[in-house]
């Protein structure tokens, strides 16, 4: 990997978490954001309205890191899953583990729990469903690949119904809108709270899966060629599945369904990098970050109303997926 | 012999007698009568409506007002889920929810039901099931929903539907309705732009909603002396919290169930905590009862005098909502509450 590339992945998403901070509705200078994330490094006079420290502080910053490390874990997820299925066309919510949180929460939504209440339902429906689809696609102590997506497709159609249920007894007053804008995805419940319960799975999953990355170039050689070559597939199998579902049940009980994430960087990066994982695993986690950054910085800001970041990420997504696919002709597979 | 002949006859004649009743047609048949509905259609309904469905939440609760709640014999699933619906009339608790909480219908438990006619809001389409309901030729009477003074009409129309006396309360109610708009524009229509307060009002919890213009919540606070703070258009839309910072409102108020529960979520949490509206002390959650008054139900009459107070307090001290409250579930809902009564209502707390 050139070192150029490698910086700039590097600095990229941390350039723009800085813009993030000054961009926004709510006009605030670049100098004085800088001025009060130092003064919480170290004290210094307070000559800004705490309303402003606020907004930074407590709306924008939370907002931006949560934004990073969902783009970051989703898209280091779907390369993994990529690899394992060994089908560019994998999301990291083939397992039914979206539908899964979604009913989560959308049960949480009936109950009127709050966002922290709602993130640890999703959470926990999120892991209970991929449980299932393991359990149902473990045959003769192995899981092969298309036992599990069939499994998988089982599990999620079987949640989506549930949630067509809960949406079906919901208040269209005030709880039907509510799944409805839910489900499109949203970054706004991200605050200090909600990122101290999403944060840890997905650094610990995301940190699983770059310990895993090296083995992930001999099981995308197949099942029976890895184990040949001495790779114990069932456990490394199992663990891309645990890393995996950790980071994907936090994002999505934090912040909706937000689609295409996972489908479309791996590709980027393997445009970047080629297909070893050991590359493309940490510039799909750099790219994925830049790439939710900025499009929910365009989510929070375009309009006075919040515009949904899964209408967001597949309407910008889409095209540049397709500008992509037109460009190389596909020849980076 | 002559008595067959005779009967044959009499038995020709009360057929042709049926044949003729049968094709009266509609325009002269004093059983019926005409009215033009929100979309402008001519709607032909009978003359005594007896049995109404209605697939109108809110409506539900402008029907009990009017005296013509016996004549509801389908109802949807949110109206019968009210508490308070169910408390001051627990018929409605058997009366089937042929229209689910999502708006859509049950056409076999619909015309079950054996309705004259259908009461819908109109929103500039007809409902989805309006195609399947018209092979049944029941009448569907559109009403407008989109503003204070369309919610006025929509009384209006009801009452001309249910009948003679539930046109005179909707006449009475409507008196009563325009008074207390006057009463409460009479002062704060005097207000200076920097007196009126911008007010927030929060149409969902989980997933941060609030109500914008153009819609009954707009009208509301205009007249009760603020100014709407959300710049969006339409009710329940969702917005950024960093947005809600900027427009940085001087009055809050919690209008979903369950209230006092959200307001404490908003109080708790420290991305609110510079907000005017919470730094201030003044948010406040919408009192609900047979429906959310601060929608499109019967009570919206008390909503406008519930906002002033809230909003100026200082100038609507002579204004006792509490008996406002009480005589007008009294009068239009023949129902005494007691103190707790009206305590629960007020604070949008369930019986």
């Amino acid at each position: 990997m050139r070192r150029s590339v490698v910086v700039a992945m590097i600095v990229a998403p941390l350039v723009l978490l800085y813009a993030s901070l000054f961009v926004g509705r709510f006009t605030v200078a670049p100098a004085q954001v800088a001025r009060i994330l130092w003064s919480n490094v170290y004290p210094i006079a307070h000559d800004w309205p705490a309303s402003v420290e606020t907004i930074v502080m407590q709306i924008r910053l939370p907002r931006a890191v949560l934004a990073m490390f969902v783009g970051a874990g989703l898209a280091a997820s779907g390369s993994a899953y990529q690899g394992m299925f060994r089908n560019p066309l994998v999301s990291p919510d083939i397992l039914g583990v979206t539908a899964a949180s979604a009913f989560g929460a959308a049960v949480a939504l009936l109950l009127s729990r709050n966002a922290l209440e709602l993130q640890v339902v999703a959470f926990t429906f999120g892991l209970a469903g991929v449980f299932f689809t393991y359990l149902l696609a473990r045959v003769y102590r192995a899981t092969p690949v298309l036992m599990l997506v069939l499994s998988g497709v089982i599990v999620a159609a079987f949640f989506s119904a549930l949630l067509s249920v809960a949406k079906y007894v919901a208040d269209p007053e005030s709880k039907l809108p509510a799944i409805t804008y839910w489900l499109l995805g949203s970054l706004n419940a991200a605050s200090t709270g909600s990122l101290a319960m999403a944060l840890p799975p997905i650094i610990a999953g995301s940190a699983g899966l770059m310990f895993l990355r090296w083995q992930l170039n001999v099981l995308a050689m197949g099942d029976d060629e890895a184990r040949s070559l001495g790779v114990r597939t069932e456990a490394l199998k199992a663990g891309v599945i645990v890393c995996t579902t950790l980071i994907t049940a936090a994002s999505v009980s934090v912040c909706g369904i937000v689609g295409w994430v996972g489908l479309v960087i791996p590709h980027l990066g393997r445009m970047l990098v080629g297909p070893d994982h050991r590359a493309l695993l940490p510039m799909s986690f750099c790219i994925g970050a830049t790439y939710l950054l900025f499009i929910d910085d365009v989510a929070r800001t375009a309009t006075v109303g919040e515009i949904p970041l899964g209408i967001l990420t597949a309407l910008i997504g889409a095209p540049f997926f397709a500008y992509l696919l037109r460009k190389t002709r596909g020849t980076w597979q | 012999v002559n008595r067959r002949k005779s009967l044959i006859g009499v038995a020709c004649l009360w057929g042709v007698g049926i044949l003729a009743a049968g094709t009266r047609t509609h325009a002269a048949d004093p059983d019926t009568r005409q009215l033009t509905d929100a979309a402008g259609r001519l709607v032909t309904i009978p003359a005594r409506v007896t049995r109404v469905a209605d697939p109108w939440h809110a409506n539900n609760s402008t029907v009990l007002m009017l005296g013509g709640a016996d004549k509801i014999v389908a109802t949807t699933a949110q109206a019968q889920n009210q508490p308070w619906f169910r408390r001051l009339y627990p018929r409605i608790k058997q009366v089937p929810a042929a229209f689910n909480t999502a708006g859509e219908v049950n056409i076999e438990a619909l015309i079950g039901a054996r309705p004259d006619v259908i009461l819908m809001a109109y929103d500039g389409t007809l409902p989805r099931w309006a195609e399947a309901v018209s092979a049944y030729h029941v009448p569907i009477v559109l009403m407008p929903n989109r503003s204070l003074a369309e919610l006025k009409i929509t009384v209006r129309m009801t009452g001309e539907v249910l009948g003679e006396s539930e046109s005179r309360v909707a006449a009475e109610y409507l008196r009563y309705f325009d008074d207390n708009i006057r009463r409460v524009t009479s002062v704060t229509d005097k207000l200076e732009a920097r007196e009126r307060p911008k007010v927030l009002h929060t149409a969902s919890a989980g997933v941060l909603t609030v109500d914008g213009r153009q819609s009954v919540i707009d009208d509301w606070i205009t007249i009760a002396g603020g100014i709407n703070a959300a710049e969006v258009v339409g009710v329940g839309r969702p917005v950024t919290m960093e947005q809600v910072a900027a427009w940085n409102p001087d009055v809050i108020i919690v209008g979903t169930a369950p209230n006092q529960q959200n307001r404490q979520g908003i109080l708790d949490d420290p991305r609110w905590r510079q907000i005017k509206a919470v730094k201030d002390g003044r948010v406040f959650v919408n009192p609900s009862g047979v429906y959310l008054w601060d929608r499109h139900g019967a009570e919206a009459a008390l909503q406008v005098l519930w906002a002033a107070k809230t909003l100026h307090p200082a100038k609507f001290a002579d204004l006792d909502l509490g008996r406002e409250t009480r005589n007008f579930y009294e009068k239009y809902f023949h129902y005494a509450l007691s103190d707790d009564e009206l305590n629960s209502i007020l604070h949008a707390a369930p019986p």
